[in-house]
């Protein structure tokens, strides 16, 4: 792994990266807001978020996979209990699942 | 005609909970690195062009795995697809065509799902000619955040436990799911949205790298065909 490659990889990962952002940006040089085609996309990004959290929680990459699934699953179900039991408090519930997440990582 | 104002409203929005969600996976992830063998130089340069956390933690195991630019490539491509259809979401709100082209396609840099969702959250309340440099503060500040927790992390990571370091990158998944969850009003979306996280875990084995994607566009055409007549938020 030499250093070459690797500000080569960042390279192109960044291409790849800009690559999605600046071809959506082209691709919706036509689209208004109040066009059903806008509703349709707004429906496929919500799901791609959705698919790619449910990824992270059950295949995750990275340090991250060093936690058990069980571990994770939990935690994720603590967060919406939390939001919705405490008048959807977003701090309150994200805190209260990752101190579970540490927590139960620490001791079991 | 830049609004500073509104560059400044959204810089506001961003200090605190998304600046903290994005930012603390971003330490973690600058620990990553540095375990992995990068130097700061390198660290720096993977938040400051790519700013996309999960094509950036698969660019780190195409490396470590032995992985060709071309995986490299493929598997960024993929991951961080789901950037297509949310910059293709949000382009035509903030669009402004007094904005030079050029500063609109430097404002795409700054489009994550951390900056999307706080967007989307608060744009009716902001008029039309200010909304893309509402969402250049928003999401600018975001961006340069990720690059100083990156570098952060790289330097820091010795003075945090590794339990400590893992639960960090959790809090960016679990306020991700909060915030879609904020954003479920109307039924096609909340439809899309289990229907995508089902299909993405049954995907998973079968298009391993391309489950994300087909999962996220089958319940998003699902949902919209299905609940075509529900009335907009």
């Amino acid at each position: 792994m030499s250093n070459q490659f690797i500000y080569l990889s960042i390279m192109v990962a960044s291409v790849a990266t800009y690559f999605c952002r600046a071809f959506g940006m082209f691709s919706a040089r036509n689209i208004k807001t109040d066009s059903q085609i806008f509703h349709w996309i707004r429906c496929i990004s919500i799901a791609v978020i959705s698919a790619v959290i449910a990824r992270i929680v059950l295949f995750p990459v990275g340090i991250l996979s060093e936690s058990t699934s069980l571990n994770r699953i939990t935690c994720t179900l603590v967060v919406l209990v939390v939001y919705f039991a405490f008048k959807k408090n977003v701090v309150l519930a994200v805190s209260s699942s990752v101190i579970c997440f540490i927590l139960i990582n620490h001791f079991l | 005609m830049f609004s500073s104002q509104s560059f400044k409203d959204g810089v506001k929005h961003a200090i605190g909970v998304p600046a903290l969600g994005l930012g603390s996976s971003m330490f973690a992830f600058g620990a990553f690195l540095h375990s992995a063998g990068f130097d700061i130089y390198q660290s720096f340069f993977s938040t400051f062009f790519t700013f996309a956390l999960p094509g950036q933690f698969v660019m780190v195991e195409t490396i470590l795995a032995g992985g060709t630019l071309l995986n490299i490539f493929l598997a960024v491509l993929l991951t961080n697809s789901r950037l297509y259809p949310m910059t293709v979401n949000i382009t035509p709100v903030i669009r402004n065509t007094n904005i030079p082209k050029w500063k609109q396609y430097l404002g795409a840099h700054f489009i994550a799902v951390t900056s999307w969702f706080n967007f989307f959250a608060v744009h009716k309340n902001i008029s039309q000619e200010n909304k893309f440099d509402y969402f250049f503060g928003l999401g600018g500040f975001l961006w340069a955040n990720s690059v100083l927790c990156t570098i952060a992390g790289y330097l820091f990571s010795n003075l945090v436990s590794h339990e400590i370091l893992i639960g960090l990158v959790f809090i960016n998944p679990m306020y991700f799911l909060v915030m879609t969850v904020s954003n479920l009003k109307e039924k096609k979306l909340v439809f899309s949205v289990i229907l995508g996280a089902v299909l993405s875990i049954i995907l998973n084995d079968i298009f391993p790298g391309w489950s994300v994607l087909i999962a996220g566009i089958t319940s998003g055409t699902l949902g919209y065909f299905i609940f075509r007549n529900e009335s907009y938020e």
